[in-house]
């Protein structure tokens, strides 16, 4: 049996598909590194517009008569956008007065210019509201960012003042609720500028600034879910943990300053390997398990070993094993390989970075080290690897057909997220023992909830057992009853 | 036409499943015991399919891994035996027809079974290649006393290599038994006569079958002959030679299978 396996690991070795595989596979994650490297964080700066793109929109613009009632509408956006390019462009080098001048000056713009020249004309507004602009970016010629916080500190805080006032004039236990999910929500905003300041976390698109609009969501949402009279649904359960996570982790980055999902370091890269790179190691794995059999059957060869002193049992299985042997060295080799080229471009040093990870059920952010982190995920996914495999291995064996076995395990492992979204979105209960469902095993990490109601971690390892026995069952009985067709 | 050559050996090699009867071998039921039935068989089925993207070599050490106590130097004799230390080392898609036929039966031999089956060990071979090919048939039967089955449908080559023949015709053994018994047989009562005047002969003896100006047939029995030399010579015939007629393996067959198309 050793010496079965033995040979069939020659044979793979000694082919030059492995190595020009393995060379494809090699660049391609060159290729995403650079990506990640060189590709650009999206910040305000590209909502600025070409000249040639301005100087159509202005043409266009002098096409327009404001006068008449058909044009104006389009008048006053047109004029708007040119109005608020003109200022964004002004203040490009500045990430936090572009984010000032998209969220906050913006709205002015277009009111000011509905006043000017719209149905309802009102000089004295249009002046009221140029002033207030004016003001802010005088703000803005002030390079002070932290008016703004602290603008958005007094507004929630004079909402809390509000509303608690308004608490004292009721008695309705409907209103007095509705009113302290109010203050609950100006709470988050108070908490948000307070952040800001603190931390001194002027406004922009990096990731602190994604933690706060992180944070406010999720805090939003969360007390949406805990003020329902209602009980939640497994779904809105799942959406709460999901706020939750989120929530805990902004906190985390605001707190530590530390970017957890930062995309652009080795450990960001290999959090995220499977996700990433998971296609790649299944079109390999794929393409071994799909012709280790049928090419033996095609060329001929495999009557070379049909006669010789071993069972057709166990020529099969430690075929079987190869791919299984197979499969740990593709996992390996790629995250060598990726942590080769990922450690040359961002350096090695992220690797001392802790994975942070929620636990659902004790609500705690837990470190764990990058590679036992990235060990628990190659756990997970191994039986879906390893069942991909063993269909294409027995569809090549029963037919020997490896383009078929082969497209056929690709094409199961791209429809996997579409079928597992139609389940889980019409809610077939009866579908949870599907493959698809139970193959990733990473939904039961750090006890979070199941894709599906009732699903749980031994019922899915069952499953995959049992799809993995049906598989092979049949695949074994086939080939040991075969006779050897001529060639 | 399919007359059952190719399978009859796959299913002594297990390749086919038995339908109705046994195989045995040294033994073993090739179907109840596989692995002893086949431990001391070699083979090669139809065409000599090795792994083209290895060197000979490695193809042979691939065999070797699979058997208890095939060391490196069995390996090299075997290469010696089949004249291929030139070009051991080169990929086997280098390889000509003649050179993947020997390389097949290195692998086939490697193990020293004491059956070994060939399909068609010649087919596709070049007149040297044959000769060749028969030459190490002979060492292998002779030097490491194998007991070799050919299949074949050549049957001037069998003619040439083999001691005992099975005829099959479809699907069914319709002789099987020495090769020089099977040509004795045919050709038990024909007798060749050269003589100077076959028109006169035929005047004398009418059962004759007149082949050409000085030859003719006659099927009798040994003990008829000088009778009918007497009677030649006494009406003044000269005789030149009389003969008892070699048949080919082809004539026996041909009478054997009664002509049939042979597939």
């Amino acid at each position: 049996m050793n010496k079965l396996i033995k040979n069939e690991l020659i044979k793979i070795f000694k082919k030059k598909t492995i190595y020009i595989t393995m060379i494809i596979v090699f660049l391609l994650i060159i290729f995403m590194n650079c990506m990640f490297k060189f590709a650009n964080n999206s910040n305000y700066s590209v909502y600025i517009y070409s000249e040639n793109y301005i100087s159509s929109l202005e043409e266009e613009l002098s096409k327009l008569n404001p006068e008449k009632s058909s044009d104006v509408t389009l008048y006053i956006n047109i004029k708007s956008e040119l109005e608020l390019n003109e200022l964004m462009n002004k203040y490009k080098d500045s990430e936090w007065k572009l984010s000032i001048i998209n969220e906050r000056i913006s709205p002015f713009i277009t009111e000011k210019n509905t006043y000017k020249y719209g149905a309802e004309k009102n000089e004295e507004q249009v002046q009221k509201i140029s002033n207030e602009m004016d003001s802010l970016i005088a703000k803005l010629e002030q390079n002070d960012w932290k008016y703004f916080a602290s603008q958005d500190l007094e507004n929630a805080n004079s909402t809390i003042e509000e509303l608690e006032r308004q608490k004292q004039q009721t008695e309705d236990t409907e209103i007095l609720k509705s009113l302290d999910i109010e203050i609950e929500n100006a709470q988050i905003d108070k908490e948000i500028a307070l952040y800001r300041l603190e931390k001194n976390i002027p406004y922009g698109t990096d990731y602190l600034n994604r933690a706060l609009t992180n944070l406010k969501t999720a805090s939003s949402s969360i007390i949406e879910y805990e003020n329902q009279n209602k009980e939640l649904e497994y779904e809105e359960k799942k959406e709460y943990n999901d706020a939750l996570e989120v929530k805990a982790e902004s906190k985390y980055i605001l707190d530590t300053g530390i970017d957890i999902n930062k995309t652009d370091s080795l450990k960001g890269i290999l959090q995220n390997f499977y996700s990433q790179f998971g296609i790649f190691l299944i079109v390999v794995i794929v393409m071994i398990a799909g012709t280790i059999v049928s090419e033996e059957s095609n060329k001929g060869t495999i009557k070379l070993l049909l006669v010789k002193p071993y069972t057709r049992n166990k020529i099969l299985l430690s075929k079987f094993i190869t791919t299984l042997i197979m499969i740990a060295f593709v996992i390996i080799t790629t995250i060598i390989m990726q942590i080769l080229v990922g450690g040359i471009l961002f350096g090695f040093e992220s690797l001392e970075v802790p994975v942070i990870a929620y636990n659902f059920s004790t609500n705690v952010l837990e470190e764990i080290n990058i590679f036992m982190y990235l060990g628990i995920q190659t756990l997970t996914q191994l039986p879906m690897i390893i069942l991909l495999g063993t269909l294409a291995f027995a569809i090549s064996t029963i037919f020997s057909n490896s383009a078929l076995a082969i497209t056929i395990s690709l094409l199961g492992y791209m429809s996997t997220s579409i079928i597992n979204q139609l389940i889980i979105g019409y809610n077939l209960s009866y579908m949870k023992y599907f493959v698809t469902m139970n193959w990733d095993l990473s939904q039961y990490l750090f006890g979070n909830l199941p894709s599906m109601q009732g699903m749980n971690i031994t019922m899915s390892i069952i499953t995959c057992i049992i799809y993995l026995l049906v598989m092979l069952i049949p695949t074994f009985i086939i080939f040991k009853k075969r006779n050897i067709k001529n060639i | 036409m399919e007359h059952g050559k190719t399978t009859t050996i796959k299913l002594i090699l297990g390749l086919q499943s038995i339908t109705s009867g046994k195989v045995i071998i040294n033994g073993y039921d090739i179907e109840k015991d596989f692995t002893n039935a086949i431990k001391k068989v070699g083979a090669i089925v139809e065409n000599p399919d090795m792994y083209m993207y290895l060197s000979g070599y490695q193809n042979l050490k691939l065999v070797a891994n699979l058997y208890k106590n095939i060391n490196n130097e069995r390996i090299d004799d075997v290469v010696k035996l089949v004249k291929l230390e030139k070009r051991i080392k080169d990929k086997v898609s280098k390889y000509s027809l003649g050179m993947r036929q020997r390389l097949g039966i290195a692998q086939a031999i490697l193990h020293k079974p004491n059956l070994l089956i060939l399909d068609e060990p010649t087919n596709g071979l070049d007149p040297e290649g044959i000769k060749e090919m028969r030459e190490l048939l002979k060492v292998l039967a002779s030097k490491e006393k194998m007991a070799i089955l050919i299949s074949s449908h050549n049957l001037a080559e069998l003619d040439n290599f083999c001691n005992k023949v099975s005829i099959i015709k479809n699907g069914n053994i319709i002789e099987t038994s020495e090769i020089s018994k099977i040509k004795q047989e045919a050709s038990k009562e024909l007798k060749l006569f050269k003589v100077d005047n076959v028109i006169i002969a035929k005047k004398i003896i009418d059962k004759i079958e007149i082949i050409d100006n000085n030859n003719f047939k006659l099927n009798i029995p040994e003990e008829e002959v000088p009778e009918i030399i007497n009677k030649l010579v006494e009406n003044g015939i000269k005789i030149y030679e009389v003969k008892k007629e070699e048949k080919t393996l082809e004539d026996a067959f041909f009478e054997k299978t009664g002509g049939n198309i042979i597939e």
